[in-house]
């Protein structure tokens, strides 16, 4: 009942390998074990067994975070705690996302003050916002599965290191492809 | 009934400045250099016994209108309490010398809770105290400027949102931070010896519960000091409540102590509505207790999943048992407010809608099957001998130490002292409920787990009893000033429909005073200090919350044990760090 029964007979089947990729990538997304506040318990709660985010393959929260493909910042994001975040978002490998879990972790949520930073948008890109305050666990798994249509998408050369674009002195971006690192 | 202002008047005649009464229970103003005399005595008498420091802070006067520039800027405020004489409180006030740079006498000497207390007060106001062991910034970043509780600091933030930038001015401060964190590391802590292996624990670290950072000294295995670095979640709450009107202030509660936020959002409400002398409809009385001991469900469960996920192999399975016992209450929730987490379901003047007819019973069921399955939890882990040999003996807390570090709820309990302020200052009609107060002698990890388990079953007997006696009638005050009206009225009456206007653009206006009202929530004495100008929103809300106070003591607690034990101590003390950093 598997991916057996619809092998044709010869077992052989013509894809492409990004597709391959994209397809192994998206289903076992691998969550850094990271909580910062409130939403926090609604994603312990995700993994808990009402909710259960194994059917997703996202199980494996793992705590460190060269193990992890995805960050999910689950609440708000303190001046203080900023750099750390921004240290585990660097200390993870290629390729990763970021799923910014409810409105502070969007926007500051109702924290516009001293000590909240305005989205954690403001330190690292953010895949997928999830919006809600908290956002329930079904918002989540939502927010998790049009992460998962995102990563279908994706081009292997999406993953490779971009040379940075010189500006002519006409104001036009150009990108130095003599910097880019060869395909593989 | 021991008068501690008749006391006081008669030890020290020359350091009382004024007395008066607010709300029913006294306050004493005395003079800054007699503070440390007046709370000896305070402490020490045994008619009074001021043995536990509440609260500790500091209001900023700058913008009252009664304040003129002669006086004292800064006015320290303590709130003390008698566990002996069931939790009578006591509030000194004492006006700072100094003026733009207040300083004030250390009181760590007398009660060693106020360590960081005052740490917080010099964080977050700038006073100085003299004679304080380790004074420095708490829960902001080292390299901080200003002080934002200070009423000449602004509230912060963007003012049109999403337009602030790296290159802008204003964050110039946190961009700093980012592009170069390794300057945030900190030299060995005071205290430690560098000979020894310093150990960094978190801010992310999968057993610290959220972004608790430990800075842990250890000589092999074995734990010779623990520095608790917290702040990584302060998010301004005292400050921004400053800036939101009354009514709007119950929605931030929630997010504080996240898991347990009916216990705050009740513990606001209590505090305003003593302000404003309003009682609040039976009914809506027996409904808040029916969501308070709910929550304090919730919050035990999640504290015993977590804990047990840190402590054993088995806890993984016990997490799911315990969370899946929780979704329970979340839906019951639900049905109540529409929210799981977040409930916002308390209002000034009682609570935001009626309980649905469905809800008792489901919630009578719910509470059947609980019964059963606490029975089961405990035979899962009494017996268990991981569970016995990972918690006996761990972090033991004794009965004077507890006391003297300010620790309440469960775990001063867990220490053998009977304190409930729900029996010992009753709200909310709690005397009238039959319950008992468990405690455990024991003093160490395992005596706290068997507090909270049988708190949890004492929490099953009250709902059985307010299910039976929930009173018909209002679920909210009817009340122009302080309520809104029904909302079926708003499109029949005029008069509802200004004072819906009224209240919704104004808001409710306590008369200028002050008040402090704790409630025993999931972890402790939950408390909110606030000071009104008579303005819309208030003038200065000074927020005491339990894990704060309970994680001072983490570091008494770890020492001599090994370094895994950390993990059960941090479990034990049951924190949130939304809680401790607020």
């Amino acid at each position: 009942m598997g991916l057996e029964s619809y092998l044709p007979e010869t077992g052989v089947v013509t894809t492409t390998l990004e597709s391959v990729v994209n397809w192994s990538r998206k289903n076992s997304v691998w969550p850094l074990l990271f909580g910062l506040a409130c939403c926090a318990i609604e994603m312990i709660t995700t993994g808990t067994s009402r909710h259960d985010i194994a059917r997703f393959g996202s199980e494996l929260f793992r705590a460190s975070p060269r193990q992890a493909d995805l960050m999910i910042v689950a609440g708000r994001v303190s001046n203080k705690m900023a750099p750390a975040i921004k240290r585990l978002y660097d200390e993870m490998a290629e390729p990763k996302w970021v799923i910014a879990m409810g409105i502070c972790a969007t926007a500051g949520g109702p924290f516009n003050n001293y000590a909240i930073v305005q989205g954690v948008d403001k330190i690292i890109p953010v895949d997928v916002y999830a919006p809600g305050c908290p956002p329930r666990p079904e918002a989540l798994l939502y927010a998790l599965t049009k992460l998962q249509e995102k990563i279908d998408r994706e081009h292997l050369r999406d993953h490779y290191p971009q040379a940075q674009p010189e500006k002519t002195e006409a104001g036009v971006y150009v990108a130095n492809t003599a910097d880019l690192p060869p395909l593989p | 009934m021991t008068d501690p202002i008749a006391a006081v008047r008669q030890a020290f005649p020359d350091a009382l400045l004024a007395t008066e009464e607010a709300f029913g229970s006294p306050v004493i103003t005395i003079k800054p250099e007699s503070l440390l005399e007046v709370g000896r005595f305070l402490r020490d008498d045994p008619e009074l016994n001021y043995d536990l420091l509440s609260s500790l802070t500091v209001v900023d006067r700058l913008k009252l209108p009664d304040y003129n520039a002669s006086e004292a800027r800064f006015v320290g405020v303590y709130h003390l309490r008698s566990v002996a004489r069931d939790g009578d409180l006591l509030e000194i006030k004492t006006p700072l010398p100094g003026g733009d740079e207040p300083v004030a006498p250390s009181v760590t000497g007398i009660w060693p809770a106020a360590n960081w207390h005052e740490r917080e007060a010099y964080d977050l106001m700038g006073v100085t105290y003299d004679g304080h062991p380790d004074l420095r910034r708490i829960l902001l970043p080292n390299d901080w400027s200003g002080h934002p509780l200070r009423k000449d600091m602004p509230l912060g933030g963007e003012r049109v949102p999403f337009t602030v930038t790296w290159d802008d001015e204003e964050f110039k401060h946190l961009g700093k931070q980012i592009m170069q964190p390794e300057q945030r590391l900190e030299p060995v802590p005071a205290g430690m010896d560098p000979k020894h292996m310093i150990l960094n624990m978190g801010p992310q670290h999968p057993s610290t519960h959220g972004v608790l950072r430990l800075i842990v000294e250890l000589d092999g295995e074995r734990v010779k000091n623990v520095e608790p670095d917290i702040g990584y979640l302060h998010s301004g709450f005292e400050k921004q409540a400053e800036n939101v009107r009354y009514k709007d202030f119950v929605y931030y509660t929630d997010r504080m102590d996240y898991v347990s936020a009916m216990q705050n959002n009740l513990s606001y409400c209590v505090a305003v509505e003593k302000m404003l002398g309003i009682e609040v409809p039976d009914r809506a009385q027996t409904i808040r207790v029916i969501m308070a001991e709910l929550q304090r469900i919730a919050s035990h469960l999640v504290w015993l999943g977590t804990h047990a996920l840190d402590v054993s192999g088995t806890g993984h399975a016990l997490l799911m048992y315990a969370f899946r016992e929780r979704e329970e209450i979340m839906d019951l929730f639900e049905m109540a407010c529409g929210a799981r987490l977040t409930t916002s379901y308390m209002r000034i003047g009682g609570v935001s809608d009626d309980l649905p007819p469905a809800f008792i019973p489901r919630m009578l069921e719910f509470l059947d099957m609980m019964d059963k399955r606490l029975v089961e939890y405990e035979e899962m882990l009494d017996e268990n001998p991981l569970w016995r040999k990972r918690l006996q003996g761990i972090g033991y807390l004794s009965k004077k130490d507890a006391i003297a570090m300010g620790v309440t709820g469960p775990m001063l309990r867990g220490s053998g002292v009977k304190y409930d302020l729900r029996r010992a200052r009753p709200y909310c009609g709690y005397e009238k409920y039959d319950f008992e107060i468990p405690t455990s002698d024991l003093g160490d990890s395992y005596g706290r787990y068997l507090v909270r388990m049988a708190e949890m079953k004492q929490s099953v007997r009250i709902l059985r009893q307010a299910a039976a006696m929930l009173p018909e009638g209002d679920y909210l005050l009817d009340d122009p000033k302080i309520t809104p009206p029904n909302r079926d009225l708003l499109d029949q009456s005029m008069e509802a429909l200004i004072r819906h206007f009224k209240l919704f653009t104004e808001g409710l206006t306590p008369a200028p005073g002050e008040v402090y009202r704790g409630i025993e929530a999931s972890k402790g004495e939950m408390g909110f200090y606030i000071v009104s100008d008579g303005g819309a929103h208030p003038y200065r809300m000074h927020i005491r919350t339990p894990s704060f106070a309970n994680l001072q003591s983490i570091s008494m607690m770890s020492k001599g044990h090994l370094l895994s034990d950390v993990v059960v101590v941090i479990g034990t003390i049951d924190i949130v760090l939304g809680d401790v950093d607020r």
